[in-house]
């Protein structure tokens, strides 16, 4: 059901009836007024948006409505790059059914103005990883975005 | 205990579907009610945050989660959820806070989003039952209203209509609210309540206060923080709250005993001795029409079994001897679960200060109740407000 189509007849409401046996524990979400433009940026311009507050002299990524520390509201909005610095990461090697994964999954946090995005490391071996290192979005082809954190596939190392 | 005045007061729109997130519309009422008092977040010396069940917003331990949003950065945070009766739960929360000493300010914050529940947050209320004995029944709250409803109305001889009656007083005094989906529209009669689809009798559409997404907040200042602040604090006069279990058996529907212990509670602090005649305000809590009478009977501001009476003579109107939810109420305003008992301690603030616009309740009021309810129909909790304890 689309979240325009929602049920305003009760009796259409089939998910709390007992022959029903399943759990009715769903929910769909608000990407926000923030979180609008963010994402949106991120589908059609393969971009990576903060907000900056003047007085705290933070850029926040994710962009944020508001200051968190003061409370001011933002509207000035940064292109921030696609290209930040790892902060931290780790890596897995079994998947959640204790079968060896084909290939060793890296997550990273990286630094992007004063804001940490968590994403996937690619294209690199356990290695080869150095925190401080410059690492780049890698966005997947347009057609296939749709305005989520996943339009960028992954991060990779900058190559220089 | 020290003096706590509440100082400012402020709240989203409760509207469906609201394009903000559930820390967006925190931050939006976190801060009007800041602008109202002239304060900044750094004026602000801890944070009582109040939020209905995880399902609503879809985020386990939201407290944490809505933290910043509520002003919580660096401070100290906390949450409290008692079902609907959060929102003025967290008043009282955040009430000892300051009457400790522990703090000089605090900023009370209430928010639910209920739209992002799929495809309705009725669906969630299944879960909150006993799981042997009664959620393999597949009960929804509508349901277990309609047992509470014919219960009250079987007792006394109440009609449908005149539970259509007070639905239709909140609904119509909400038109007046700035912050209610139905601002400004058009007003219904009893016979559009009547006539209205019938959920599980004897509730009907109307009966019930519509689902909402929404948040509201209240400042709280020491009484020497607040003079300073302020030539109109309003002063918290008293807190009271209690539970009843969620095993049924020992209690008759008809009467919500553990909201007049609640009451004598938050009474005996405020030093209320006669509750009908020195309370000015009532804002008892109106999920669906029925109950708020069955709150005035708990709050003891009308006689058991007299209630339809009292209304019915225009006693609770606006120019009436006790106006009853002048807010008009989750009713009229709508419910964001959490934020709704809220919405009640902003009225009374607004009152009481003689701000609430074309809803101003006549003649100078002093003194105000508000009382909310909620968990599984077994809490009640109460504030009482007032401007005269000089
Ligand atoms: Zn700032």
């Amino acid at each position: 059901m689309g979240i325009l189509e929602r049920i305003t007849k009760n009796v259409d409401n089939k998910y709390w009836y007992p022959e029903n046996d399943t759990f009715p524990v769903k929910n769909r979400y608000t990407a926000g007024v923030a979180g609008q433009k963010f994402f949106q940026e991120l589908k059609d311009n393969g971009k990576i948006y903060g907000t900056t507050c003047a007085a705290c002299k933070l850029t926040f990524v994710p962009a944020k409505l508001f200051c968190e520390q003061c409370f001011a509201e933002l509207d000035d909005w940064v292109d921030v790059g696609t290209t930040g610095i790892l902060w931290s990461w780790t890596i897995a090697y079994k998947n959640k059914d204790d079968s060896k994964k084909e290939t060793p999954t890296l997550l990273a946090a990286i630094r992007l103005a004063d804001g940490l995005l968590v994403h996937w490391l690619g294209e690199c071996s356990p290695e080869d990883v150095e925190i401080g290192m410059p690492v780049t979005a890698v966005f997947k082809d347009p057609g296939e975005r749709e305005g989520s954190l996943l339009d960028i596939g992954h991060f990779k190392p900058v190559i220089s | 205990m020290r003096k706590v005045a509440v100082v400012g007061a402020g709240m989203t729109k409760f509207a469906r579907r609201a394009l903000e997130t559930p820390k967006e519309l925190s931050y939006q009422a976190s801060k009007a009610a800041l602008d109202s008092a002239g304060m900044k977040l750094k004026d602000i010396d801890c944070v009582a945050h109040g939020s209905a069940p995880d399902a609503f917003d879809g985020i386990h331990q939201k407290g944490e989660y809505l933290a910043d949003g509520c002003g919580g950065w660096n401070k100290p945070t906390m949450r409290v959820f008692v079902g609907g009766a959060t929102g003025v739960h967290a008043i009282a929360h955040g009430w000892y806070h300051v009457a400790s000493g522990l703090a000089d300010t605090c900023l009370v914050v209430c928010e639910e989003k209920m739209s992002s529940a799929m495809p309705h947050a009725q669906a969630f209320f299944l879960t909150i039952f006993d799981a042997i004995t009664e959620r393999a029944l597949g009960l929804n709250l509508i349901w277990i209203f309609a047992l509470e409803m014919k219960r009250y109305m079987e007792r006394y001889g109440y009609t449908k209509e005149d539970m259509a009656l007070s639905a239709m007083k909140n609904k119509n005094q909400g038109l007046k609210h700035p912050a209610s989906q139905f601002y400004g529209g058009n007003e219904l009669t009893v016979e559009d309540i009547l006539n209205s689809e019938v959920m599980a009798s004897p509730v009907s559409r109307l009966d019930v206060s519509p689902v909402s997404d929404g948040a509201a907040a209240i400042v709280l200042a020491s009484e020497r923080t607040a003079r300073r602040l302020t030539d109109k604090p309003v002063w918290i006069e008293g807190v009271g709250w209690c539970l009843d279990t969620a095993y049924w058996a020992t209690r008759d529907l008809y009467y919500p005993r553990y909201t007049e212990i609640a009451a004598r509670k938050a009474y005996k602090m405020a030093g209320i001795r006669e509750p009908h005649k020195e309370i000015n305000i009532a804002e008892p809590y109106d999920p669906f029409g029925y109950k708020q009478l069955h709150h005035m009977e708990g709050l003891l501001l009308s006689p058991k079994g007299k209630t339809v009476e009292l209304l019915r003579d225009g006693h609770f109107d606006m120019d009436g001897n006790l106006p009853m939810c002048p807010s008009g109420g989750l009713l009229g305003v709508g419910n964001p679960i959490a934020a709704a008992g809220t919405l009640k301690l902003c009225e009374l603030f607004w009152q009481l200060r003689g701000e609430a616009g074309e809803r101003q309740v006549p003649g100078n009021p002093r003194l105000g109740v508000a009382q909310a309810w909620g968990d599984l129909m077994q809490v009640s909790s109460v504030v009482v407000m007032g401007i005269n304890n000089a």
